[in-house]
């Protein structure tokens, strides 16, 4: 058949911003997504929406208040925030706590440990669509916000850790019930990893979705369960053995595949390694020391020098860099490296050759440090319409 | 799963009751030692004004106890005390924590939203006798 | 540590250290691309990363100081490596085309401070700082910004 026309067909690439709403960490993200019909070629990131210039305002007030503006940095993080700065300041004092505060410390950040994890598990589940796994893992989920009320006083917001050990002790009636509500945890979690391990809607949906090398890790700066989920063996609880880690044994859990499922199935073992440390914890309680410091007598002017300190959040390592210069009580530097900021924002290679689904399921699995989703907006640019779509809809793939 | 499992859990979950708790009609169950709502304790504040400046959130502002009550601390030479606004109040409790004479007495309780600005003026003169 | 002292001694000025006991290596900045690259071949890409990138205004040395963060996986021991560069004029290399994973830190120091990478295509200044204030072309980090 001969060619009677030629037909010239535009190449559309249509810009789909996923809005500043719905996705990541300590700041609303706008990803701005070029998708070639199904595929994406190419991811830029913009941020900014949420900058509160926390490190300004650590230099205008005192290194004791700024522990608690510290701690209201992120909520899901609280107490490894808060440890961490603590751990920076006692580094330039040269200070020690207690055996038995150290104990508590890490009590407080492993419980948060699994809350976290089961909170960002329970949101990929719903971005997949499967909703009554998300009602399921949270409803298991209040079981640790007890046992954090029970320790610390609040559910969410530690508030716990001071310079020079913790703010309240613990008696025997209160380790018999966080014991117990934690022994009623254990087998709901491995009940959850076997879900995620043979159910065939979540394996489809995460094998092979978003593979990374090992070498793109570490070029890339990922840290985290992203990271040792490809295989990077990277872990500030067993390298720096900062609290009490250096006592309690435990195991760093790595994957090999590397994919979206490889980096959930990481966060449940970090999660039942959790509820085994936290348990030998309360059996291993020391008992000399006083771990509450006289908050009364705190130090107020800080020897000069800088002190950098790093810690293993759930989301990756957190590190804190403080610099005094040893004349007035505040701080002359604050600098705070979460996670998710390098995580987040260094990972926009990863959403190339991937269709539209697929993006929800690759910012997931990453963590971000926000668990609620919004809103899409698709603009279409041959009709020139715009319309809304819901997460669910473009997680399924109708779009 | 096969068949009879699935009826197993079915007929567990259709005799079980649910899990959620009606809010208002049922309360939570909230710990004795929560961190909620404080306020100093005017027979022992000797108005040193500490809470004030170490609070976090500048939510403390030291106020003259109005005329007509007595009970008042003898070493409180200025007459103020702590007025919490409890919608800037993070909780965090260093007042209570930092208080030379122990005066805060803490609760648990955890609901204060309403029609209008809630401060901590009428619970801390509640601990003072009204005269005249 | 044999290794690491030769490659890091070949181009450091001195030594200094940041509690808790961790090796601080102050080099020229001119140097700071070599030391990268130097670090590529004798580890390999896969055993280290940069963990994070700070900048400190210095006003009273009129000076401003840039650390580099390395955590290298296999000893579990980060390292500093600190240059100096001048305050009216801030200026040095972007490592971004060694180390892709330098953009989020780049970004923010350069959206903060008002230190320029050269040859970092993505740098922009809305990354971080409200829009108001990038009219008024102030970076909020530096001592004397009002801020």
């Amino acid at each position: 058949m001969a060619i009677t026309k030629i037909v010239e067909v535009p190449l559309v690439i249509a810009e789909i911003p996923i809005g500043p709403q719905h996705p990541a960490l300590h700041e609303p993200l706008l990803l701005k997504v070029y998708a070639d019909g199904e595929e994406v070629v190419k991811v830029e990131v913009n941020t900014g929406y949420n900058h509160r210039g926390i490190e300004k305002l650590c230099e205008k007030n005192t290194y004791i208040k700024d522990l608690f503006i510290i701690g209201r940095v992120c909520g899901i993080c609280n107490a490894v925030h808060t440890d961490c700065y603590v751990r920076a300041l006692e580094y330039l004092l040269g200070l020690e706590p207690s055996p038995r505060a150290k104990y508590l410390r890490v009590l407080t950040m492993e419980l948060e440990r699994i809350h976290s994890h089961m909170l960002v598990n329970a949101t990929m589940a719903e971005v997949i669509g499967f909703d009554s796994l998300f009602m399921q893992i949270m409803l298991d989920r209040e079981k640790a916000m007890k046992a954090k009320e029970i320790l610390t006083g609040n559910r969410v917001m530690a508030d716990y850790i001071i310079v020079g050990g913790v703010r309240r002790d613990i008696d025997d009636a209160k380790k018999e019930k966080i014991k117990d509500l934690l022994l009623k945890l254990r087998p709901r979690v491995e009940y959850y990893k076997k879900v995620f391990e043979e159910d065939e809607t979540i394996v489809k949906r995460l094998v092979d979705v978003g593979r990374l090398k090992p070498v793109d890790v570490t070029l890339h700066s990922l840290v985290g369960p992203v990271a040792r989920a490809s295989g990077v063996r990277t872990d500030a609880r067993a390298e720096d053995k900062y609290d009490a880690y250096s006592e309690i044994p435990f195991n760093v859990v790595t994957r090999k595949e590397g994919d979206s499922w490889a980096r959930m199935m990481v966060r449940w073992d970090e999660v039942l390694e959790s509820i085994n440390i936290s348990l030998y914890i309360l059996d291993h309680l020391p008992s000399d020391g006083n771990a509450v410091p006289d908050e009364k007598r705190l130090p107020r002017i800080f020897p000069a020098g800088d002190s950098y300190a790093r810690v293993e959040a759930p989301r990756g390592e957190l590190t804190y860099y403080v610099m005094s210069d040893g004349r007035s009580t505040n701080p002359y530097r604050v600098k705070i490296r979460t996670p998710s900021f390098n995580n987040i924002i260094n990972s926009a290679f990863m959403y190339i050759g991937h269709s539209l689904a697929d993006v929800p399921v690759i910012l997931t699995s990453l963590d971000p440090c926000i668990s609620c989703m919004e809103r899409v907006t698709v603009v279409d640019l041959k009709n020139n319409t715009r319309y809304r779509v819901t997460v669910r809809e473009l997680a399924s793939g109708k779009v | 799963m096969t068949r009879p499992k699935l009826i197993e859990l079915v007929l567990k979950n259709l005799f079980s009751k649910p899990a959620t708790v009606q809010f208002p009609y049922q309360k939570t169950d909230v710990e004795p030692d929560y961190r909620g709502v404080q306020y100093a304790d005017l027979t022992k504040c000797i108005g040193c004004s500490l809470c004030a400046i170490e609070c976090p959130a500048d939510a403390i502002k030291m106020i003259k106890i109005p005329s007509g009550y007595e009970g008042v601390n003898k070493l409180n030479k200025n007459m103020i005390y702590p007025l919490i606004d409890y919608g800037k109040c993070v909780y965090c409790y260093r007042c209570v924590k930092v208080c030379p004479v122990n005066a805060f007495i803490t609760t648990n309780k955890y609901d204060i939203a309403g029609p209008s600005k809630p401060t901590s003026e009428e619970l801390s003169l509640s601990t003072l006798k009204k005269v005249g | 540590m044999s290794t690491k002292a030769e490659i890091f001694s070949k181009l450091a000025i001195r030594t200094e250290a940041v509690k808790p006991k961790r090796m601080v290596f102050v080099i020229r900045p001119e140097d700071l691309r070599k030391v990268f690259e130097e670090l590529i071949k004798a580890f390999g890409p896969e055993s280290f990363y940069l963990s994070t990138i700070v900048g400190v205004d210095l006003p009273a040395e009129n000076r401003m100081r840039l650390d580099y963060y390395i955590h290298l996986v296999p000893e579990g021991e980060t390292v500093v490596i600190r240059t100096f560069i001048d305050r009216s004029n801030p200026v040095i290399d972007s490592i971004i085309d060694i180390i892709p994973g330098a953009l989020a830190g780049e970004s923010e120091t350069f959206d903060l401070l008002g230190i320029v990478f050269k040859g970092n295509p993505y740098l922009k200044r809305g990354f971080f700082v409200p829009v108001d204030l990038v009219q008024k072309g102030i970076h909020p980090l530096r001592k004397d910004s009002g801020v």
